[in-house]
């Protein structure tokens, strides 16, 4: 076995940012190996050739979640990063680094993770087990397939690049984020913790905000699925008694879609928009549907399913 | 300058820091925590393979805290004070089942008790893990704890850079806040050092980037010793070329290494334990191979999960797996993983004994890997550092909470010297030429490793010695080119190599000192362990640029020196 | 050369013309759709978070058919299918945990899956399997001059593990297929934002905010029309054009047609022919196409 090795020479493309000069792009030469990730390369730079390069990174092995940043506009960690990779993937030598989007920079490619960690705060990140067992005066142990469960969602390193590349933060303030979503989640489904009303209340309705784009799975360098934790937070929503609109529509359309299935196999959409929204938001949007001449469609009838009763054997949950 | 005052101050938010912050905060006192990074950034989260405990109830019927303590003396080449090596061995068990009820999830057996595995140097199995992460599932459970106590102030992205201290006692800290230069005096009562390692120092390491030895430069400048400084361990098996650290588990759960004709060569070097002898033996064994020749060209040897079997090597050691994927390109399932060693942890560090105290200065202590205890010696067992982080961290905290309630406070105004602290610092800020800090901290890492590494003989040490003496002189006409006051990484980066310096003269001096090879220490020139003359610890404090050097004896209670042979 | 085909609760809804482009395309091309037996929901995008071994089932179920009927190859119009799919054959396969409820659940059921069978795109199909070139060879209609934005959603291409077609950060395949009808493909910066779909099921302020970004953003880099590659996407960009004028009080419109509606054009259907809205039709008849 041996190690073929290939070299090549790179341009870095750096998009630098100081309160004094404001945003500016600066270019760096580098030669670089099969191996050399993204971190060591801004490490040489910066002893080599630029000390004033700032950026933030520190264990270069994705476990500290220190050097998220946009190489050629993903959203990364530099040190999962491998430069040659990179300019096989777009055909270039020139890689362009940016900070993190959607956090504030405040020098160079270090933006301000405050609003990151004032997410993960308001979920309560931590255990809450009882008394006596905190007291070490009983046990509570867990079984394997709930550490491998919870386990998924707790590798979670903080670093960001989920809410940077969400849209719904972006859009919708009372939305959590997913990072938040995730450790939230962890720490609901733990048989062991005690504040599950508490929990509820923090989570639930920020879970109806999500809208499934599945940039957060894509993006999480520690493969957590943040996405997986909001849907299985939404189904906690029967535990609760106050539901606010946006939980309340979410329900009745998961309601529906189950009803519809159950039904016919298939979803009937005047059905389902029906009993999300109402009669009144339901001719609304009838209104606009004419305009756009899709009321034609809205009339046919789709068959249902014949082997209906194999679709509510595996829906319902029983199995004997 | 801005002044802050707190009963204790912890310089370093990993799990040792945090240990002792939640204690001391727990009892009432106000806590600050320094770090120059976030704290779950910290290089605790690094930690892969697991830590150590015996959990009666679920440990080997044979074992007990008593051959766990034997364990970690005989691994540590008897350097090992034994009364230490006691107290990590009947608190792991009260330690780890305290870190599971805070919500660690520990991996379990199908009885949901904490499951339990071998690692190198172990004579039953002990280690407990969370997949292959335990480091950062321990950080993040004991951070998500502190962060919750009303009384514990974080500055984080907060650089600490000098001790303040009178005649006799530690005053406090001096720090600036990375976010915009701003130097605050934090006023303590107690300041506990827990600010992790030093392998930066060395040009291969598997430690992070923040790992630059602050605090033993800290404790060093205020006069206090270092314990050990010579103990440095390298770790066998660091991916090739990132040093990333591929972790002892590999070789736990049965990986074996092979040199470029396919032997498995260990046998040749621990004919017993083979592959899971402990850590230095594997590197020498390691870096003769290559030495010899029978390594693969580039200089790595190859370590072999081939006959694992898919399955297992995804559940087991996913982290290797994705290491050798992510970070080389290297698919563990169908090839060797090329590895090599490199510097991994410091068995030296601020000279505390059992408690955490230091007797140099009344008011520091120091836990963890920036303390020496000493509960490794000369060398340190896998998995037993995160259970020294988190039983000394709190022993420390508890340490701390009795000396706060016998305390008085002096009546003497420090404030002139917290103001020479901080002109120190703004020195490379003045310049407007000369050199930058990259060209001599490249140079620096280079002589480490090449003559204080994992080979060392008297003519080597010696060049080290004068090589670093040059370095500290051209260090001098360190400057920052960036004068902004906004995140400036270049004005710490020229803090830290300051740091560096110091440290790296006190680690060449001891080890030219030391004419034995014991653990992790190896002399070409004196190759057998030394009983008779050097059953002692290293105590160098730094007076300017000369290293001064004492001993002291190693704490004995139950157990002899015997020959070390795996 | 044939292929399964399972259209969607949507694309035999309120999408039909999606279904009816499709099929028209496909035709054109010599290839045969043959409809999945029987049928049934995927789940919308929206079953796995009632019950997520539900929802591997339902998605099994439609595969296990696809399977009996002697295809490995189930291909589908609709974004939010192929994604519903493919996530339930990835879970099946690496969660062991998740793998054991499913197994328990279908028992008794006519399900089995061996695991050869998955959904693809039919913009995959197009683009890999028939080949940019044959496309170009039956436009007889060329688009020239109008600017079509490419977007292509979130289900299609993430997470890029699962889907595994093209890259998710910089996709090509519609920009592709665009230019060989003749038109000038434009790319924009939300090209691959989610259109907010998903979230009209909870908080449709938000939803439709979504969805005029999307809009917004593909107007301001020239384009005339926007082309889409899911029935979803189309319902809500589509659909709700009027009603997204009406919120944010526009005065344009940015129409969006389906990718095969594109095709069919290029390919010499008429727009009626291909079920486009009277929207689209104003904008093409404006820029001479029709």
């Amino acid at each position: 076995m041996s190690l073929q090795n290939e070299e090549a020479e790179v341009i870095f493309k750096i998009k630098r940012y100081s309160p004094e000069k404001g945003s500016y792009w600066q270019e760096y030469k580098l030669k670089v190996d099969r191996f050399t990730q993204v971190t060591e390369a801004l490490r040489r730079i910066k002893s080599e050739q630029d000390p004033t390069l700032a950026y933030r990174a520190s264990c270069h092995m994705a476990v500290c979640g220190s050097c998220g940043m946009r190489i050629n506009g993903e959203p990364r960690l530099a040190c999962k990063t491998l430069v040659l990779d990179m300019v096989k993937k777009y055909g270039s030598n020139v890689i362009t680094i940016e900070p993190m989007d959607y956090f504030k920079p405040v020098k160079d490619l270090i933006v301000d993770l405050d609003d990151f960690y004032q997410r993960m705060y308001k979920v309560k990140p931590r255990l809450y087990p009882h008394k006596e067992v905190l007291e070490g005066k009983a046990e509570h142990r867990l079984k394997p397939e709930d550490q491998r469960e919870l386990w998924k969602f707790a590798q979670c390193i903080w670093c960001g690049l989920c809410v940077s590349a969400c849209p719904s933060v972006k859009m919708d303030s009372e939305f959590l984020g997913p990072a938040a979503h995730a450790k939230g989640y962890r720490f609901l489904a733990d048989p062991r913790d005690t504040i599950t009303e508490e929990r509820l209340k923090i989570l639930l309705d920020s879970a109806w905000r999500c809208t499934y784009c599945y940039m957060c799975y894509n993006v999480c360098p520690r493969d957590i699925e943040p996405v997986t934790a909001i849907k299985k937070t939404r189904a906690y929503t029967k535990l609760v008694k106050e539901k606010t609109p946006v939980i309340a529509t979410g329900e009745k359309h998961i309601e529906a879609i189950h009803n519809s299935i159950m039904e016919t196999g298939k979803l009937d959409e005047a059905k389902v928009y029906l009993s999300t929204y109402g009669l009144l938001e339901s001719i609304k949007d009838f209104i606009y549907l004419f305009q756009s001449g899709k009321v034609k469609y809205a009339l046919v009838k789709e068959k249902p399913v014949e082997n209906i009763s194999e679709i509510r054997k595996i829906l319902s949950g029983e199995n004997k | 300058m801005e002044k802050v005052s707190y009963d204790a101050v912890v310089v370093g938010a990993g799990l040792a820091g945090l240990m002792a912050a939640h204690e001391i905060a727990s009892a009432g006192y106000s806590v600050a925590v320094i770090s120059k990074v976030f704290p779950t950034r910290s290089h605790s989260s690094a930690a892969e393979g697991g830590i150590a405990a015996y959990i009666p109830g679920n440990s080997d019927p044979n074992d007990s805290p008593d051959y766990m303590a034997y364990d970690t003396i005989k691994g540590g080449d008897y350097l090992v004070d034994q009364d230490a090596a006691e107290l990590l061995a009947y608190k792991s068990g009260e330690i780890v089942n305290l870190l599971e009820r805070w919500g660690t999830l520990f991996n379990r057996q199908p009885d949901g008790r904490i499951a339990v595995r071998y690692f190198g140097g172990q004579t039953y199995p002990r280690t407990r893990f969370v997949g292959d992460k335990t480091g950062m599932a321990l950080l993040h459970t004991v951070y998500e704890r502190t962060s919750g106590l009303g009384n514990v102030d974080f500055y984080f992205e907060w650089f600490a850079w000098e001790l303040v201290r009178d005649e006799s006692r530690v005053r406090g800290v001096i720090a600036f806040d990375m976010r915009n230069m701003l130097p605050v005096f934090f006023k303590a009562k107690a300041i506990v050092m827990a600010s992790g390692g030093m392998g930066m120092l060395y040009r291969h390491t598997t430690n992070s980037y923040i790992n630059t030895g602050d605090g033993y430069a800290m404790a060093l400048r205020a006069g206090v010793a270092l314990k050990d400084p010579e103990f440095v361990q390298f770790h066998p098996t660091a991916l090739y070329p990132s040093d990333i650290l591929i972790s002892e588990a590999a070789r736990g759960e049965g990986a074996v290494l092979r040199n470029a004709k396919g032997e498995r060569f260990m046998a040749r070097y621990a004919p017993k334990k083979l592959d899971l002898a402990p850590r230095d033996i594997v590197s020498r064994a390691i870096l003769t191979e290559i030495k010899e020749g029978r390594g693969f060209p580039g200089g790595y040897v190859g370590l072999d999960l081939t006959h694992l079997g898919e399955d297992y090597i995804k559940e087991r050691l996913a982290l290797a797996y994705e290491a050798a994927k992510n970070f080389a390109g290297v698919d563990a399932t169908k090839e060797m993983i090329p590895v090599r060693p490199a510097q991994h942890y410091y068995m030296g560090g601020i000279d505390v004994d059992i408690t955490g105290k230091n007797s140099d200065l009344i008011g520091l202590f120091a836990a963890g890997e920036a303390a020496c205890v000493s509960v490794h010696g000369a060398n340190r067992l896998g998995s037993n550092s995160l259970l020294e982080t988190l039983v000394f961290g709190r022993e420390t905290g508890k340490t701390v909470v009795e000396f706060l309630k016998g305390y008085t406070e002096p009546s003497s105004d420090i404030d002139k010297e917290a103001e020479k602290a901080v002109d120190s610092a703004y020195e490379v800020i003045k310049s407007e030429s000369g050199v930058h800090f990259g060209e001599i901290l490249e140079k620096l890492r280079d002589v480490m490793w090449d003559y204080v590494g994992v080979f060392r003989d008297e003519n080597g040490l010696k060049t080290a010695l004068s090589e670093i003496m040059k370095l500290r002189e051209e260090a001098k006409k360190v400057y920052v080119l960036d004068k902004s006051k906004v995140y400036n990484t270049e004005f710490y980066n020229a803090l830290e190599l300051k740091n560096m310096l110091d440290l790296a003269l006190v680690i060449a001096q001891s080890a030219l000192n030391r004419k034995e090879s014991r653990g992790a220490h190896y002399r070409l020139d004196y190759p057998e362990r030394d009983d008779q003359n050097w059953l002692k610890h290293t105590i160098a404090y730094l007076r300017g640029n000369t290293v001064e050097i004492g001993y002291k004896p190693v704490k004995m209670t139950k157990w002899k020196p015997e020959a070390r042979v795996y | 050369m044939s292929y399964a085909y399972y259209p969607g609760c949507a694309t035999h809804g309120l999408s039909k013309d999606v279904d009816i482009a499709t099929r028209k395309v496909f035709e054109a091309l010599g290839l045969k759709l043959v409809e999945v037996t029987d049928w049934n929901c995927c789940g919308g995008g929206f079953y796995d978070e009632k019950d997520e071994v539900g929802h591997v089932a339902l998605n099994l179920r439609n595969l296990s058919i696809v399977e009996r009927m002697g295809f490995e190859k189930m291909v589908t119009p609709c974004s939010v299918c192929l994604h519903s799919h493919r996530l339930a054959v990835h879970k099946y396969k690496e969660n062991k945990d998740l793998r054991r409820k499913v197994d328990e659940r279908i028992k008794g059921t006519s399900i089995r899956y061996s695991g050869k069978a998955n959904a693809e795109h039919i913009v995959w199909i197009l683009v890999r399997d028939v080949g940019i070139q044959k496309i170009k060879e039956r436009v007889k209609r060329p688009l020239t001059g109008l600017k079509v934005g490419a977007y292509y959603g979130c289900q299609m291409l993430r997470p890029e593990e699962i889907m595994g077609f093209e890259p998710a950060f910089n996709p090509h395949s519609l920009e592709d297929l665009i230019a060989a009808t003749g038109a000038t493909p434009v790319t924009f910066p939300a090209a691959r934002s989610c259109c907010g779909f998903p979230l009209m099921g909870s908080n449709p302020q938000v939803g439709i905010k979504l969805a005029f970004n999307v809009l917004k953003s593909a107007k301001d880099q020239g384009a005339d029309i926007l082309v889409h590659p899911c029935s979803l996407c189309h319902l809500q960009l589509d659909s709700l054009q009027f009603k997204i004028k009406a919120e944010f009080n526009l005065n344009w419109t940015l129409p969006a047609i389906y990718i095969t509606q594109l095709l069919g054009l290029a390919f010499g259907f008429s727009a009626d022919e291909l079920g486009i809205s009277n929207l689209a039709k104003q904008v093409l008849a404006q820029k001479g196409v029709i």
